[in-house]
């Protein structure tokens, strides 16, 4: 599973917000510390609710889905943490979103297109770490929604 | 809200990239998952598809709250969109819509029955945010829709035939729209569609048959509204990760004896819009584009403009004249050869010499003509006595009649048959046969040999 997030499948968050509505936002990419921390890098800019939001304790949903295949994982932590990258982290959140843009021009996009899915200004990241309690299949068909037992 | 209201943000919700949805339970913890559509229904408002009871249902019912983020490819611009549910409908116009998008992708994939839309849920946008700014779009793959409109009215304008109508839309489709593959179906009284003329592929395909619900084609047809794919491979790889039951359904009826159906062998683009007029189907208007994302909510709204516009024509000009048709006669030219005619009357397929020509109304028609020509010698005939021949099951309406006998033309002229039909005037049209012609009725309970 670990492979499948950092494999550079698109990343998608939701949270409650401080007015308590739901809010959803996308991530750049997805590292696994230790096997059981996700890190998940945001556009602070872009995100700024949600980050407002961890901060004042929501819980949080985040699904990861390959553009390729459609295969979709959720997972949902009652709380997270918001920090900021690590200078190492750059290289791999760049090596990710060169497979998804790769991945979605052999969809049919274009350059352009793609490489605008996927774009992202290092200096404006934030980190949103959580420990996830429960993991959902997601992939479409009969089996969505499926919680996975560890 | 934006100046322009959910109107500007429409390019954002043509189903081409994924949007995201998040919902909350009542106790505040979210879901989040990516959902193929967002759909705008006007300035304040959007729809999601309901197609599972899933968590996301439940948390619709328990909060009545959702927020999506929708991604415009075309400018690069993400909007993140808060809704208010304000109803779930199981009919009427807008599901009927959503409805038909849905089984037009499934019937693609062979996907009938999986992809059920169960209800559409209507939301009421309440605020927008822009997330990304839109980059100023290079808009040089398209002329300006509006005035590339206004230049195929011109064309359908200077028309005085259901004839010059069908070339005169095709050719506007391609020389103003830039839409270099579009095909146009005319519809019988049972719900069945024949192309009458195309342009972009190397046979006309005139004679092609879509049965109804078949395909985008047949769906827009037979819901009445347009039905717009803009990624097929993708949609195919949605439709991959259900799981085995998935194959590839093609538009063609598999008639053993129909005409190729002319489409492209690898559309990723495809939109099919309905020709009404007074509420009635005429027919559709099929265009289709190898690229992804080729046509968008304002190539729809063209479209449906030129098609609306050629069902008022069609209606108008499908009147009678008043002048009673000439049924003296003209002497043929001197017969060369001889063409067994055979007729099916099962289903009023018509073949000449063993080699299938064309069937339904429009095999009908043939069939009486030369019947008439054979007892009588006549050549010269009118749409009006067509129309008043209860023996041809014709549909009740005028423009029908009209493309039946285009499609019947353009039939036998592709064949390079040596049978003929020639307009004399409005309202009526000569049979030129340069053979002798011999008829053979196969009766009711005959069938053409596979």
């Amino acid at each position: 599973m670990v492979a499948f997030l950092q494999g550079g499948v698109a990343a998608i968050l939701g949270v409650r917000g401080v007015d308590g509505r739901p809010l959803v936002g996308s991530a750049t990419a997805c590292r696994v510390h230790e096997a059981t921390v996700v890190r998940l890098f945001l556009d602070r800019a872009r995100n700024a609710p949600l980050l407002q939001a961890i901060r004042a304790g929501s819980a949080i949903a985040a699904t990861f889905s390959s553009a390729r295949d459609h295969r979709s994982i959720q997972l949902k932590a009652p709380s997270a943490l918001v920090g900021d990258p690590e200078p190492e982290d750059l290289p791999e959140i760049t090596r990710q979103c060169v497979i998804l843009s790769d991945e979605l021009m052999d969809l049919g996009y274009t350059r352009a297109q793609a490489l605008a899915y996927v774009a992202f200004d290092p200096a404006c990241l934030a980190v949103v770490e959580f420990q996830p309690d429960r993991v959902f299949t997601q992939t479409p068909g009969p089996g969505a929604g499926a919680e996975l037992r560890r | 809200m934006t100046v322009c209201g959910l109107r500007a943000l429409r390019g954002a919700m043509e189903g081409i990239a994924a949007s995201l949805l998040s919902t909350c339970d009542a106790d505040g913890r979210p879901n989040v998952s990516m959902i193929s559509q967002v759909h705008w229904v006007d300035d304040d408002h959007v729809a999601l598809s309901w197609q599972f009871f899933n968590k996301t249902r439940a948390n619709l019912l328990a909060t009545g709250k959702a927020c999506v983020e929708i991604f415009d490819p075309r400018t690069h611009a993400r909007y993140r969109l808060h809704l208010d549910h304000v109803e779930t409908r199981t009919e009427g116009p807008l599901y009927e819509m959503m409805k038909a998008r849905l089984a037009g992708i499934a019937s693609h994939h062979g996907l009938e029955g999986v992809f059920r839309l169960l209800g559409a849920d209507i939301f009421r946008v309440v605020g927008v945010e822009q997330l990304t700014a839109p980059v100023v779009a290079r808009q040089d793959d398209r002329p300006p829709l509006l005035s590339a409109v206004r230049s195929c009215i011109d064309d359908l304008a200077r028309c005085r035939d259901f004839d010059d109508l069908a070339d005169a839309l095709l050719d506007g489709v391609v020389r103003h729209l830039r839409i270099p593959h579009a095909i146009l179906l005319m519809a019988e009284g049972d719900g069945r569609l024949f192309a009458i003329g195309s342009r972009g592929y190397p046979s006309s395909g005139v004679g092609a048959e879509i049965l109804p619900g078949e395909g985008v084609i047949g769906v827009a047809a037979r819901e009445a509204v347009p039905i717009r794919i803009g990624h097929l491979s993708a949609d195919y790889r949605y439709g991959a990760a259900l799981g085995a039951a998935a194959r590839q359904a093609g538009l063609v009826a598999r008639e053993p004896h129909g005409v190729p159906f002319p489409g492209l062998g690898d559309p990723h683009s495809q939109i099919a819009v309905p020709i009404l007029s007074a509420g009635r189907v005429l027919g559709v208007l099929f265009c289709e584009a190898r690229e992804i994302m080729r046509f968008d909510h304002e190539h729809e709204d063209a479209l449906m403009l030129l098609a609306g516009y050629l069902g008022a024509l069609a209606t108008l000009l499908g009147e009678d004249e008043p002048r009673p048709a000439d049924t003296s006669g003209l002497p043929a030219d001197p017969p060369a050869g001889l063409v067994t005619v055979r007729h099916f009357a099962r289903d009023d397929s018509v073949f000449l010499d063993g080699d299938y020509l064309i069937k339904g109304v429009a095999g009908a028609i043939l069939w009486r003509l030369l019947r008439q020509n054979a007892e009588s010698g006549r050549t010269d005939f009118s749409t009006r006595e067509l129309r008043l021949d209860r023996t041809l099951r014709l549909p009740a309406h005028a423009e029908n009649l009209d493309a039946r006998l285009v499609l019947l033309r353009r039939r036998l002229d592709e064949r390079g048959a040596c049978l003929r039909i020639e307009k004399t005037g409005r309202g009526r049209f000569r049979l030129i046969a340069a053979c002798g012609i011999r008829l053979k009725e196969m009766g009711e309970a005959a069938t053409p040999a596979g």
